[in-house]
Parts: C-alpha cells; structure tokens; sequence
C-alpha cells in the first residue's frame, strides 16, 4: 500500500536520494535531501520522511532526535510500511527485538510482499530463535523469490532446525535437481551444501541413506577431510569394518597426531585385548615416528611390567631431547597409584645412574653415547612436578632448588616453583617466583599472564594490572583494552580477587563485564545469518547457532556467575551501610578537632571519587572515539549505550536475590550437572523464603550427588524452614512437600537425620564440618562435641583433609558457626593445620605472615583444573 | 596431545589461547568470521582433558589480483606445551586444507622482527622465505616481516591422490 501523502515527483525524486544515501552511509547527504523536502511547508509533516531522517540521524549516533523523528513520522503515516520498517530498524538498532518484530509485521500488513521487509524480519526471527516464525517467512521469501539460491536454502534451513528432516530434504533435492542441470563443475559452495545436505540426512537417523548419499557425491566435495571422517564414521556405525579400516588408515596417514583415528582404527579394526591394542600402537609408530599418539596412548593401555617398559623408553627419550611438557603429557596417568609408582621408581634410578655415569641406568655404563648434561635438569624438573602433584612439598622443593643451582636461567624452573607454592599453600611466594620469571622473558606473553594471574591469587590487583599492561595497547588502561579485548580469565581472576578483599562492588563490575562479553558474543551472530547463506558454509552456521544457544554453558560464565551469585548472596546478608548515614552517626561523640578533621578527610575522599568519576568519563570518550575511529566510520555509531557499571551503585541494589537470580537462570538450564548451581539456586531462594523452589533445587542437587555434605545443610535447613512456617502453607504445598520430602528423606527428625549423616560419611571431613554447624544449630549444648568432630583432623579418621577444607574449618570457627571459641581454642586449631601445611598462609603464626594485604583465611585453593587462566 | 580441524565451540577456547600467548588480540567476532567463512583452515592442538594448548588461525585472501592464497592470522602454542613440534604439525595441517578445499598456491604470514624464535620455527622447519619487511606493521610501532611458502608439494600430493584413487583398495 502506498503512502496515504504520496509526494510529487519533484519532492519523491529527493526522497528516493534520501534513501540512497542511507544506504551509501552518506547520512550527512541524506539529511540534507530531507530538509530539502521538509522545508517546503506544503510536506513539513511528511512521514515517510521524517522516518528517514530520523533513521539517518541514529547512525549519526544522535539517538534522542532519531526516536523522536521516527516516531513523528510514524504518527503521521501510521499506514506506511515505510515508517513502520524504519521504527523497526531504529528499534533492532536498540537490541530491542520483540519490538522490532512487531514493527515489521506493521509494515508487513501494509505491504505483505515487500522482501527487505521480510528478510529483516526473518533475520530477527532467527537471532530470537523463533522458528516456527522463520520458517514461515522463508516460505513467504522463497515464493517471491524462487530463483535465488539463498531462497530455497533459507526454507529447507527452517526445517532442519525445527528438526523436520523430511522436508528439509525434500527441499534441498528439490532446489539440487535444479542446479544440477544448471552446472557441473565442482566447486566450495556446491560441495559445502552437499556436505550440509548429508548433516540432514545423518541427523534424521538414516545412516544408511547418508552414506550412499556421501558415496554418490564424493567427487564433487572438495572437502576431503570432512568427506572421510564421515565415510568412515558412518561406516563403523553401519559394521562395514573392513571399509571402515582403510578410510582411517588414510586419516592417519593424513593426521597422524589425531589421536581420535587410533581410536576409531582400533575400533574398526574390533581389537579388545590389551596385547593386540599395544601391538598395534607399535606398528604404527613405527611407520610415522614423529608422531605422539602412537607412542603415548599405549600408555594409558598398558600394565605392569609392559607399562614399565613402555614408559621408561618414553621418559628416557623425552629427557635427552628436552621435553619440557612430559611431566604435563603424563599427568593424566597419574590416577593409577601403580603407574605412579612405576614412573617414580624409574626417574629416581635415573638421577642415581645420570649422576655416576651419565647414563639411565648404570649396567648400562660401558656401551653407547653418554646423555646430554641437560638430562639430569630435565629429571630433577620432572621429580619436582611429581612431588608437587603428590602434595610432597618439601620434596617438590628440594628438586626444583636443585635443578636452579644446575641451570638459574630456566624460566620453567621458576614458573613450577610458584606453583609448588601455590599448592602448598602460600600465593604470596607463589606470586614472588612468577614475578622472578616474567623478569627473565619480558617479550613474552604466556609468562606475563601466568605472573599476572598469580598476582590476583595473592589479591595484588594493582601490580597485576600494571603487568599485563606491558601487553596492551598504549593510551588506555589495561583494564580498560583487556575488557574490550574479552580477556576473562583476567577479569573472573579479578572479581575473585576483590571477592576476597570485600570489594564486593569492584568484584561485581569484573562479574558483569564478562556476563555483557557473553551478551555482546551471542550478538555477533546476527551477521552471519546473512553472511553464512552467501558463504554456503552450513554446516558451521548450524554449528554456530548450536553454540549460542548455549553459550553461557562455557565455564567462563560458570565462574564468573558463582562469583556474583556469591556476593550478591553476601550482600543480601550483610548489606552495606549507606555512607553518608554512618558518617552522621559517628559525629555525635567526636569532639570539634576531631570531627573538623573527620570533615577534611570526607572533603578530600569525595573529591578524589569525583575526580575519579571525571576520569572514567573521559576513558568512556576516548573508548567511544576509538571505537568509531576504528570501526571506520559510523558503522556501529548506532549501537545502544549500555549503562555505565559504577562498583558503588552495584554493591547496593535494593535486589540483590533477584540480582543473583539473574546469574543463576542460565546456570540451572546450562550448568544442571554441576551441583554447585543448584547449592547456590537453594542459598537464594532460601533467602527469599520460596519453598518450592528450595524444594526443586534439593532434588536437582540431589540427583547429581546425593552425598554431598553442603547438600545435607540445605536440607536440614529447608525442614526448618517446612517446620516454623507450616501453618501459613496452602494445603496443596503441603502436601506436594510432605510427598517429595519422604522420597529425600527418611525421617523428618533433623537431629536424627544430623547423626545418621555423620556415622553415613565417618571418613569425610567435609562432612565433619557441615555436620557440626548443623549439629551446634540444633542445639547450642552440644557445641564441644562438635567442635571436635571438626578440630580433631590428625586422627587419620579422615580421608579427604586438605588446606581448603582446613581453611574452611578455621572459617567457621572465627565467624562463630559452631559457637564462639575462645582464642586458645583457635590457636590450638591453627597450631595443628601449621604443622600439617607449613608453608600455607592460613596457618602461619602472625609474625611469619609476610603479605599484609593478605587475609590468611581469604587464600583460595583452586586446583589446576578448575582454574580458566591453565 | 591431539590434533584436529577446529569447530565453532573451539573459537572461545582459542581467543583464550590468545590471550595468554599472543600481543595481538581480537574480538570472538573475528574468529568467528574465520571460522565460518573457512571452516576447514583453523587447527587445535588439545590435551588429554580438551583444553586448547594451541592452535591456529588461518584464512583465505580473496582478492582476484593476486594468486590465490592462504593467510595464517594467527599461530600459538603455550609456553608450557613448547618443544612437542606442535606448531609446526598445525601449520602442516592447515596448509594442506587451504589448497585441497580453496586451491591455494602459497600461504603468508606477518611475524615481528623481533621474535626470533618464531622467525626461526618458519624459516627452518617451515621453509617460509621472507618477501619484504612492512615498516611499522604493529600497532606498537614494530616492523613486520612478510613471509611466504610455497605449498606446491601439497598440490602434488592432492594431484596424486586425485588422479589413483582406487590403487589403495
């Protein structure tokens, strides 16, 4: 339908220019077109276009005016699809995409067949996922246009993702039979949408089909690869063994470090037992001896003797070559108490042997080449890792010292230093070998990270800063480029960092920046839905869709969300004064001298957080120049400001539970198997008194690990919270929870249910400790008994102490959990974890502690596993 | 340690990689843009657990001029993962996927003057010979050598394989 004011062909000739130069992005041109025509006070009111130069003016990143105009226009075109689509636009412009939809389908009522309507609108159909909506457009779309590739692939596309195989791929013949009377030649894009095509087909469960389909079409993919780890892939699924073989066989051949075709080659070729399994590695590292796999998987397949000997040629190699990652490259054998010991037994006979005669072993002292004088470091370097990983701390020390005095420049030697320390216990020191480290090789990165991440271990945020900064670009803050450089593991290590030192505001701000890293990384798909059609690379745009739609599942997000969840929880429970009123109060007993300087010091911190404020303004300035200078242009000149994150404002949200809730959604729909997500999801909505929720958070944790000693505290407190509110209940509450809790439970008695979980996990002490706080909360009498369930760790009882658990304990003494304990108590406890952990921070009596800034109880002990910076 | 052509869910992974490694950084949208423009040409070397120890970046430059060729974006491998000749085996891998999938003649590189060691990984096991040094390529100011390699031997491998097909079976 036509615009309701249509304009004369003079003013219609100036609008058309309008539109081309919103499109050439020459807005200054366009804006000068519309005053052209809104000048004329016969179209001052024009609606189409004000929209326009609205429109123009929000890429001119004048956004109040933009809406403004937009909405002028629309007012007074309100049957233009013309203004609809561009209130549309301005609205995706915004990220504000329920709104844009509807704008679209406003503008489509008025023009039902205008395709950059629909495409738009199938553009954001499927950033928002709606398929169904998708699909119908692409039909729409391809009705118009069926001439255009784009058309049929987009409709066979809708399908596939709502998972209707058939027509996806009678969609997809349909538009092939054509093409192929069209060309013959092979080419990328052909053989990409044959590829993508043999995904339906895979996907819809017709094995068979897909690998005909594949086999009748390999000439025209050039995509060799793909072509083969799918022919053979489908043909071990399909037990067409022999087939199978040799396709793998040529992988091999090809990637002879993939360790997955030995795999699959052992599979196909259906060998079981050990003795053939290691026969065959043999024969394949010898016909490619640079390759790894062939001679590492055996170990992880072997025993014994057989593993002993495989194992000492694999060491012994790696020793005289200098393989710095072989301690890293058989860790994971280190589960295997037996192999241990094997590997232990043969490196300490090689330090004896190396150290007589320079050999591995000394029957071997009168034939062959002596070892290189490297070997002997490299196998102290391995004893050091060895021990450190068993937790030997003295030992680990002894060899790394040892292999220092051998060879001082060895920057490895300093880095397994630090990590022995941070093992054991002292980040503080930990920090100091790194810093010793990066010192030695500035120009590299690797070992600047590694510094910089132990310096956040030991909450030095300020000296971590200052050392990335050697890494980033000049003229902004470190902080500031790592931000816009999406570098979380520095920013999660961050908000750890200020977790500890209560900086709970700074803490959240690290945890929101990297939650808008996710927001602004699911963001970037929208150009390839476009991008990815044109390319023909399917089979990764079905791929990068998969991955969005579980993008916060990434363990970035997992930590970076327990971070918040935890503080926000915190600050619901201990909310922080508001300044100024505390300020007041402290004034009544000040006497004039001191509360003249109290007012000084007030004038001086507000003048220092107003400077501060400036500051940051004039970065966000400088950021947005830099961001348009380097985006060329305007392109992104109409992107939505978010709001600035201020630590204060975050640290005192009215809402901090639903705050937390916020973090905590994405992890109980992509973090379900962790049971911390569901601990966490019980902490809040036992804070918001939510029953059912605390109820469907149990089971959920319950179902993952049922054994779970925080588990058991959450359930004795959601049988409180049942017991004290029963009363005000709805009956059919009650009733479900009467129901679920007698498959959790067996009985309702919490202090039956308290002892018959400590005699359950007599060996745990992390089941000590929850059990205890439970044990002293149902009845204050008790607490000497259960302080000494808790105190007691040398008895040889517990299976699981460690520092963490220790730390833990300490914790909970201080903060009165388990009553208040009188000092002697306390030092006797920190006595006992002293003598156990000499070299960790928590322990160490007040005069040895050398890091003030360190608060001994806040020293974390993430494991090497769990940390993102490894 | 493994080897294999990345997937979309390795670009995060990578970028962290990245980070810790290298001075010149991107946003995820840049790997995304390699990853599904050129699926085949981006490698990770991975260990035991999955975690990514190094990789490869790599693309193909379009422009109709000049022959077709790959370009390496960006190579890492952890300090801490040195001296297993990853490098080297991610490059090998990603070489031969730009001329089977795109017909590329040579692929390029830009490596900082100063970086000796990764001069050396190119130069010597990798064979690439420098074409011309780009004055102030950096963004820090340093001068960049262009590099080069001929991956004609790969040609001939695909040509092999393309013109027997069947003698293996």
């Amino acid at each position: 339908m036509p615009s309701s004011n249509p304009l004369p062909p003079k003013e219609n000739a100036l609008f058309k220019r309008i539109l081309k130069s919103y499109e050439h992005k020459q807005y200054k041109n366009g804006l000068k077109f519309a005053k052209q025509i809104l000048t004329n006070p016969k179209f001052q009111e024009h609606g189409e276009t004000l929209a326009m130069k609205g429109l123009t003016l929000n890429c001119l990143g004048r956004k109040d005016e933009a809406y403004e105009y937009v909405r002028r226009g629309l007012r007074n075109d309100l049957r233009s699809h013309v203004c609809w689509h561009v209130y549309g636009l301005l609205q995706r412009s915004d990220k504000k995409y329920d709104e844009a939809i509807k704008c679209y389908r406003n503008a489509l009522k008025w023009e039902k067949d205008n395709i950059q309507i629909l495409r738009d609108l199938s553009l954001l159909q499927i950033q928002m996922r709606d398929l169904e909506g998708y699909r119908d457009t692409r039909y729409q779309l391809l009705m118009l246009r069926p001439t255009q590739r784009a058309s049929w692939i987009g409709y066979a596309m809708s399908f596939h993702l709502l998972e209707d195989y058939k027509n996806a791929l009678n969609i997809l013949d349909t538009f092939l039979d054509q093409q192929q009377k069209l060309s013959t030649t092979v080419d990328y894009e052909q053989s990409e949408l044959l590829l993508y095509q043999n995904l339906i087909v895979q996907e819809s469960g017709d094995l068979l089909q897909a690998l005909n389909h594949l086999e009748v079409y390999s000439p025209q993919i050039v995509d060799k690869l793909t072509l083969k780890e799918n022919l053979a892939e489908l043909n071990l699924k399909l037990e067409v063994y022999n087939e199978a073989t040799q396709i793998y066989e040529e992988l091999v051949q090809r990637n002879p470090e993939n360790t997955l075709y030995y795999k699959k080659l052992i599979e196909s070729k259906r060998l079981t037992k050990e003795e053939d399994i290691l026969a065959f590695y043999l024969k394949y590292s010898e016909k490619f001896p640079r390759a790894m796999p062939p001679k590492r998987l055996p170990l992880n397949y072997a025993t014994g003797v057989q593993f002993k000997q495989l194992v000492d040629k694999y060491m012994r190699k790696a020793f005289s070559k200098g393989v710095p990652p072989l301690f890293v490259d058989l860790r994971s054998l280190y589960k295997d108490a037996e192999k241990v010991r094997i590997i232990e037994e043969l490196v300490l006979s090689y330090v004896e042997a190396l150290k007589k005669s320079n050999k591995y072993s000394e029957t071997e002292s009168t034939n062959g080449p002596k070892e290189p004088a490297s070997a002997i470091l490299w196998v102290y370097f391995f004893l050091a890792q060895h021990y450190d990983y068993l937790k030997q701390t003295d030992k680990a020390l002894t060899y790394i010292e040892t292999a220092i005095d051998h060879t001082p420049t060895l920057i490895e030697l300093f880095v397994a230093k630090g990590r022995i320390f941070k093992h054991a216990g002292d980040p503080a020191e930990a920090y100091r070998c790194l810093d010793e480290a990066q010192a030695m090789d500035t120009a590299d990165r690797y070992i600047n990270s590694k510094c910089a991440k132990y310096m956040l271990r030991a909450n030095l945020i300020k000296e971590a800063e200052d050392i990335c900064s050697k890494f980033t670009r000049e003229g902004v803050s470190a902080m500031e480029n790592l931000n816009e450089m999406q570098c979380m593991w520095f920013q999660t290590e961050c908000a750890l960092a200020y977790q500890r030192l209560e900086k709970y505001g700074e803490a959240l701000k690290k945890c929101h920046e990297i939650d808008r890293h996710f927001s602004e990384i699911i963001e970037d798909q929208f150009d390839f839905h476009t991008y990815c059609m044109r390319k023909m690379t399917l089979r990764s745009y079905v791929g990068l869709l998969r991955l969005e739609d579980v993008l916060r599942g990434h363990p970035f997000y997992f930590k970076a969300a327990k971070c918040a969840i935890e503080v926000y929880l915190h600050l619901f429970d201990a909310p922080l004064k508001d300044e100024s009123a505390e300020q007041e109060l402290n004034t009544e007993n000040l006497a004039p001298s001191e509360l003249k300087k109290l007012r000084n010091k007030q004038r001086k911190a507000k003048k220092k957080a107003e400077q501060e404020s400036a500051q940051a303004r004039e970065a966000q300035v400088k950021r947005d120049q830099h961001h348009k200078s380097r985006q060329q242009g305007d392109v992104e000149a109409d992107a939505p400001q978010l709001d600035e994150l201020i630590p204060d404002k975050l640290a005192r949200v009215d809402d901090p539970l639903d705050q937390a809730i916020k973090f905590l959604q994405p992890l109980q729909t992509l973090a379900r198997d962790r049971i911390e997500t569901h601990l966490m999801a019980f902490e809040v909505y036992y804070r918001k008194r939510k029953v059912l929720l605390m109820l469907q958070s149990i089971k959920r944790a319950h179902k993952v690990d049922p054994k779970h000693p925080k588990l058991h505290s959450c359930l004795i407190r959601f049988l409180q919270v049942v017991k004290e509110n029963q009363s005000t209940f709805d009956p059919a509450v009650s009733e479900v929870i009467t129901i679920e809790t007698k498959s959790l439970l067996s009985t309702k008695d919490a202090k039956t249910l308290n002892k018959e979980f400590l005699d359950n996990h007599k060996n745990s002490l992390k089941a000590a400790l929850e059990g205890a706080i439970v044990m002293y909360q149902l009845e204050e009498k008790s607490q000497k008994e259960a302080l000494s369930l808790v105190t007691d760790i040398d008895n040889n009882k517990f299976n699981d102490v460690d520092i963490e658990i220790c730390t833990d304990i300490l914790k909970s003494l201080r903060n009165g959990e388990i009553g208040s304990c009188t000092p002697s108590q306390l030092d006797s406890f920190v006595q006992r974890c002293h003598a156990r952990y000499p070299y960790a921070a928590a322990f160490k009596p007040p005069q040895e502690a050398q890091e003030p800034t360190t608060d001994p109880t806040q020293t974390n002990h993430v494991s090497d596993q769990d940390c993102c910076g490894n | 340690m493994n080897i294999r052509c990345a997937r979309p869910e390795d670009l995060m992974n990578m970028q962290h990689c990245n980070l810790l490694c290298l001075p010149e950084n991107y946003q995820m949208k840049y790997y995304f843009y390699h990853g599904l423009s050129w699926p085949q040409l981006s490698y990770v070397a991975e260990d035991e657990n999955g975690k990514i120890v190094g990789y490869v970046l790599a693309k193909m430059e379009e422009d109709q001029e000049d022959l077709k060729h790959g370009h390496i974006t960006s190579l890492a491998v952890k300090r801490s993962h040195r001296r297993l000749g990853l490098a080297q085996k991610l490059m090998d891998q990603a070489s031969e996927a730009m001329v089977e999938c795109f017909d590329a003649k040579y692929v390029s590189l830009h490596v900082r003057k100063s970086n000796r060691a990764a001069l050396n990984l190119y130069k010597n096991a990798l064979k690439f010979e420098t074409v011309e040094i780009e004055p102030k390529y950096y963004a820090d100011g340093e001068d960049a050598y262009s590099m080069r390699r001929d991956l004609s031997e790969f040609s001939k491998k695909k040509d092999k394989k393309e013109e027997a097909p069947k003698n293996e079976e």
